[in-house]
């Protein structure tokens, strides 16, 4: 029983960390473009498609293909950025949510016609690979996407505190007009935190397509699930972030395994409405955006 | 628009809502008439919780939801008639949304909007897995046909889709009066002060969490109203309907009107649902453009479509608030 425990305990840090790549993206967007991208889901799944596309179509290995697929994205969210949210800088914001609605159906429905719904899976090479100790059990490929999200995380907290650009957008993220007064080009900034996003998310959604399944549909649960880590984390820091998605994935894992399964999706709601009542600022405190 | 134009206009629409089934006598057409009333009914019914109050809901098709099934549940289990049962739908989605609304509604902007989305979700996965209540994914099928009286002759059973238009159209009337009259009376003032900037709305003593509970309980429980509609007209529901995707299409319809005016819920939803109907067409296409569609309107014409009306005519009446 115990080890049963630790095993979900396992599991459900490492569907944490990929719900923290995606979470960190529209962390990100959210705060420095005040923007709730409900398409981030679709960046998703466009950049777990690149991995599969790149790794089938030119052969490449799985780990240069994800590397190669991220690239791939940073550019796509560059363009994204600048055709589709670029006009309505500055507008109410629910028309950037309304405007992230219409780039979500359209990606997916897209993607739907393009790719056809049938789900397919990224062959790694990893999955094979069986490691064990003190009796828990895990494939390399899903220990993986464990240090993929350490790493990308470690290195955004790094840029972000210490680049001139990574303090830029801080710098944006605080007061957009004071920032470009002092000469910051802020939709330089725009650009670069779409990018950024992008390639986490990319990230995610080819660790997600290599140990479950790819599929047009499946970014929209998984942004949901990322606003919730975002709200949880309370806005303030990356640290909040990985707190809160680790929290999440810890959540859902244990309560699927020993509550009920059926109701796993309830999960982060419910957890959602006990930080209200009791930490309205959010569980790591912070400021309130 | 002088106050005689407002009448000859508002006396077209009502002839021409009046006649519509008497032009459009198919029963496709009439479907996809009744189907406008029910939505507008929810567009308005969001349009007080968003346009109004200024609040960011995506639960809508929650409301909606709980509505369609307690009113159809407490039809099939206790046989009571929808006259009854459509009041029930009403107020198990009203107590509902007011006690989400205590619970959410210090929030504000991007988190309350992403909390209530996630409330949408909750409400399906237990519509999914009650299956003792609900049937989970099966639905309930059966769900009965709401009934006069039978004296009243062949009108009595509402098995044409024409009694039922006649039916829908009567409630979305008194549903938008009902909203004309809160909107031009103390309290409509004080929610769109509430709107426009809240905190100015607490100095001057409006208790805004009380008006914010007020107009979310209002939006609930007309949205659940809609939904008894929905479910004694299709007469079978299941969780499908009521997911995200729908109170989004809502909150499109609102915005696609024009959220700050009572007729542009009206108008968009009238629009949004004749107008996919086109593009039936496309096939697979349909919601790719669909989502073009909706990032173009918002680019260029985020007012929506009665704003931008106004806008149009607002130079000839500079001085009347609208």
């Amino acid at each position: 029983m115990i080890t049963v425990f630790f095993q979900q305990a396992l599991n459900g840090i490492i569907l944490g960390s990929l719900y923290m790549l995606v979470a960190l993206g529209l962390f990100l967007i959210f705060g420095i473009l005040e923007v709730t991208n409900f398409a981030h889901g679709e960046f998703y799944m466009l950049g777990a498609f690149a991995t599969l596309f790149v790794m089938t179509g030119l052969g490449v290995p799985f780990l240069p293909a994800v590397v190669l697929a991220m690239l791939l994205m940073a550019a796509f969210g560059v363009l994204v950025e600048r055709v589709v949210f670029r006009p309505i800088v500055g507008k109410p914001l629910i028309n950037g949510m309304l405007l992230s609605f219409g780039l979500s159906t359209f990606l997916t429905n897209l993607a739907l016609l393009l790719f056809t719904p049938d789900p397919r899976k990224i062959e790694s090479a990893f999955a094979q690979v069986h490691l064990r100790f003190l009796g828990l059990h895990v494939t390399l490929e899903r220990l993986l996407a464990l240090v993929v999200g350490a790493a990308l995380a470690g290195f955004l907290a790094y840029f972000i505190q210490h680049t001139k650009t990574g303090k830029a957008m801080r710098a944006v993220a605080q007061d957009r007009i004071a920032a470009q007064m002092a000469g910051i080009p802020v939709f330089r900034i725009y650009a670069v935190t779409f990018a950024i996003g992008s390639m986490l998310a990319s990230a995610a959604g080819s660790m997600v397509g290599a140990i479950f399944l790819v599929s047009p549909d499946m970014g929209w649960t998984v942004v949901l699930k990322a606003f919730i880590v975002v709200i949880l984390g309370g806005m303030g820091n990356i640290g909040g972030i990985v707190f809160a998605s680790l929290f999440i994935g810890l959540v859902e894992s244990l309560g699927g395994g020993f509550v009920s399964y059926a109701y796993k999706d309830a999960y982060p709601f419910l957890l959602l409405v006990l930080a209200f009542l009791l930490r309205p600022e959010g569980l790591m405190g912070g400021r309130k955006a | 628009m002088s106050r005689g134009g407002r009448w000859i206009v508002g006396l077209g629409v009502a002839t021409a809502l009046l006649c519509l089934p008497a032009l459009f006598s198919l029963d496709y057409y009439l479907h996809i008439f009744v189907m406008a009333g029910i939505h507008a009914m929810l567009a308005i019914s969001l349009g007080v919780i968003i346009g109004f109050t200024g609040q960011v809901s995506l639960c809508h098709a929650a409301f909606y939801g709980v509505g369609a099934y307690a009113s159809a549940l407490v039809s099939l289990n206790f046989g009571l008639s929808f006259w009854f049962s459509m009041w029930v739908g009403g107020l198990t989605a009203g107590v509902l949304s007011y006690a989400l609304g205590r619970l959410v509604l210090r929030l504000t902007g991007h988190f309350l909007a992403i909390t209530t989305a996630f409330f949408g979700v909750l409400v399906t996965v237990v519509l999914n897995n009650w299956v003792p209540l609900t049937k989970g994914p099966m639905g309930i099928p059966g769900i009965p046909l709401p009934r006069l009286p039978a004296f009243l002759g062949p009108l009595a059973a509402f098995e044409s889709r024409v009694a039922y238009y006649y039916l829908v159209l009567v409630f979305v009337l008194g549903v938008a009066f009902l909203v004309y009259r809160i909107v031009g009376s103390r309290l409509g003032r004080a929610l769109i002060a509430i709107r426009e900037n809240e905190e100015l709305a607490q100095s001057v003593g409006i208790d805004t969490m009380r008006y914010k509970v007020f107009a979310f309980t209002l939006g609930g429980g007309l949205a659940g109203i809609a939904g008894a509609f929905y479910a004694h007209y299709i007469l079978f529901i299941s969780p499908v309907t009521f997911t995200i995707g729908e109170s989004i299409n809502i909150l499109v319809m609102v915005i696609f009107g024009g959220m700050t005016t009572l007729a542009g819920p009206i108008v968009g939803a009238a629009i949004l649902t004749i107008l996919p109907e086109f593009l039936r067409m496309a096939g697979a296409l349909r919601l790719v453009i669909y989502g073009l569609a909706l990032m173009a309107f918002i680019v260029w014409m985020p007012q929506g479509i009665v704003g931008a009306v106004r806008a149009l005519t607002v130079r000839e009446r500079p001085d009347t608030p609208g």
